[in-house]
């Protein structure tokens, strides 16, 4: 559905090209792609088979310029018309705001046409649209055919809609731009219902979600009338093979002369990359400044930390802890290291920071290491035991057994 | 409730006024920097732009849109097949540039381009976030009435017949009823 941004002034609407397979499709948007005027198309966009039966859809953006201050633009689809590709075509018509359905006038194709109409029903039912209320246009293709069926016929069995028509022989790029503004008058119309500002002096009630379906007679005396001659272009570029091609865009029309020959011949690759006509328009007005916001959270470190940084300070502390446990268990368990070899080794019978055990210090009051005080202490012991055993030998004492 | 929003919301026109585009835009330039991904769009499911942010200007931001959504739609119908309701993110890794489409507020998508500067599961942790600030602007615009200020203007329907009569002159209504077409010629090659 047609999107609508007031802050860059711009609309986007979406026609959807319908029909049968080979009906011509895909045919009208390349004849708007090659004879569009200025730079109002971008590049023609074409999933297809490698034998150029559409796959998924063709997409041509068309951009109007300035309409009452907007910048319009319509995005212009295709549908896979083969019947497998009946799900594919449901989904490409999700949110269109207008249809052109694209008949096929060889009256063997009769049935395809009926059935593609019925298609098209059921399609915009599923996606919440109703035929009877969305802006439709019928294309009678190919009447330059031998034969063909009559215009009021084909009005009598697939137009139950009495919805505007116009013929068409898009392959001579004729009644093509007829039935794209025939469509794109329509969704403009039914837009400016919606949205548009209420005359002088009337009241009008707030736009609603949907809008009130348009009167289909209302756009009735649009129709029905053959096309005139439009400016020819220059012989239409070949058509690339590729299973998605992006064809570059073509240059301007020039002034019309004679008819265009139909294209025959090898059709060449176009190359991958095209080239957009028109960039994207920039903001027209400019925005006022946004209420202010919450303070974004501050970003999330995901870089694996920095071995060579400081660790936090809670990291430190628990290190800390685990090396003095790690300490208390070497300290029970501890045996003096074998001592290096080497040069560098220190002599034999010395410890060195590195071999020496790790012990849990415990400082004295006067500042002597504890093994001078023990030692001290038993050599005292023992000299005073071996004092008074010897006393006892030589009976100067009593003995104390 | 909710579940009477979310398909309010799927089927609601998108109207986005300059307040709305202005947050959304504030919402993708942080974002970037954040994630330090290369683009950010925002598309609607028809495949209309609505804004984008980042390296843009060599990206054809219009084509990208309409299949982006065209993918998103196609990827909705498998995963209907594998019995969900739709895949909510889609990924497509590139050699160099890789794209990541998530769905926000069941109406639009956002699209965002990243290459080898960043992860994808930084821009992961960060979309997540970005979505969810879409999601509210989009939530109150759509619950929104338009001001009376902001419509379009009484000259746009004849502006816009003007501007197609001078871009593709020649009408129906003018055209004779016996047209040259109507003459017998070689069948057409499509």
């Amino acid at each position: 559905m047609v999107q609508i941004n007031f802050a860059q002034r711009r609309v986007n609407c979406k026609i959807v090209y319908y029909g049968p397979g080979r009906s011509g499709k895909t045919t009208n948007l390349e004849k708007i792609h090659e004879n569009a005027p200025g730079n109002t198309t971008g590049e023609l966009v074409s999933i297809a088979t490698e034998t150029d039966r559409t796959l998924y859809f063709d997409f041509l953006p068309l951009e109007l310029g300035k309409v009452g201050g907007m910048e319009t633009k319509f995005s212009l689809y295709t549908v896979p018309g083969q019947v497998f590709y009946a799900k594919t075509r449901r989904l490409v018509l999700q949110g269109t705001d207008g249809v052109v359905f694209v008949a096929d006038s060889n009256p063997a194709m009769m049935k395809e046409n009926l059935e593609s109409v019925e298609d098209l029903v059921k399609n915009l039912r599923e996606n919440g649209l109703d035929i009877k209320e969305i802006p439709i246009v019928f294309q009678w293709n190919k009447r330059d055919l031998a034969e063909t069926v009559p215009v009021e016929e084909m009005n009598a069995q697939l137009n139950r809609w009495n919805a505007p028509s116009c013929k068409s022989i898009a392959i001579h790029n004729e009644g093509v731009f007829d039935a794209l503004k025939l469509v794109a008058g329509l969704v403009i119309r039914k837009l400016n219902r919606e949205f548009g500002r209420a005359p002088a002096g009337a009241q009008k009630s707030a736009p609603a979600q949907t809008p009130p379906p348009a009167p289909r007679t209302a756009a009735a005396p649009r129709a029905q009338t053959p096309p005139p001659a439009p400016p020819v272009a220059p012989a239409a570029s070949p058509k690339p093979t590729t299973a998605a091609r992006r064809r570059a865009t073509p240059p301007p029309a020039p002034q019309p002369t004679a008819a265009r020959p139909r294209t025959a011949g090898p059709q060449a690759q176009v190359p991958g990359t095209g080239t957009t006509r028109r960039p994207a328009p920039a903001a027209r007005a400019p925005a006022p400044p946004p209420p202010p916001l919450p303070p974004p959270p501050p970003p999330i470190e995901m870089t694996e930390p920095d071995s060579a940084a400081t660790p936090p300070p809670a990291r430190r502390a628990r290190r800390s802890a685990t090396q003095m446990i790690q300490a208390r268990k070497e300290e029970l368990v501890s045996t003096r290291p074998p001592a290096p070899s080497g040069p560098s080794a220190a002599p034999v019978g010395t410890e060195t920071e590195r071999t020496r055990p790790r012990q849990v210090r415990v400082r004295s009051r006067g500042g002597f290491p504890t093994k001078v005080v023990l030692i001290s202490v038993f050599v005292t012991l023992g000299i005073v035991a071996l004092t008074l055993a010897f006393l006892v030998v030589l009976k100067l004492i009593p003995s104390p057994l | 409730m909710a579940e009477d929003f979310s398909a309010k919301m799927k089927r609601a026109r998108l109207v986005f006024y300059a307040e709305d585009v202005g947050r959304i835009d504030t919402i993708l330039e942080d974002f970037l920097s954040a994630s330090q991904a290369k683009a950010a769009l925002l598309v609607d499911k028809e495949g209309h732009m609505v804004t984008k942010k980042g390296m843009t200007k060599a990206l054809d931001s219009t084509g990208l849109a309409a299949l982006v959504a065209a993918s998103f739609a196609s990827t909705r119908e498998v995963a209907k097949l594998l019995g969900e309701t739709e895949f909510s993110v889609l990924f497509h890794q590139g050699s160099s540039e890789s794209i990541h489409v998530s769905l926000v507020a069941d109406r639009a998508l956002v699209v965002i381009i990243f290459d080898d500067r960043t992860t994808i599961g930084m821009v992961r942790l960060h979309a997540g976030q970005l979505t969810k600030k879409i999601n509210a602007v989009l939530e109150e615009a759509a619950k929104r009435k338009p001001s009376e200020g902001e419509k379009l203007d009484g000259s746009f329907e004849a502006d816009f017949e003007e501007k197609m009569d001078a871009l593709f002159p020649g009408s129906p209504d003018s055209a004779s009823s016996n047209s040259a077409g109507e003459s017998p010629a070689p069948p057409a090659g499509t």
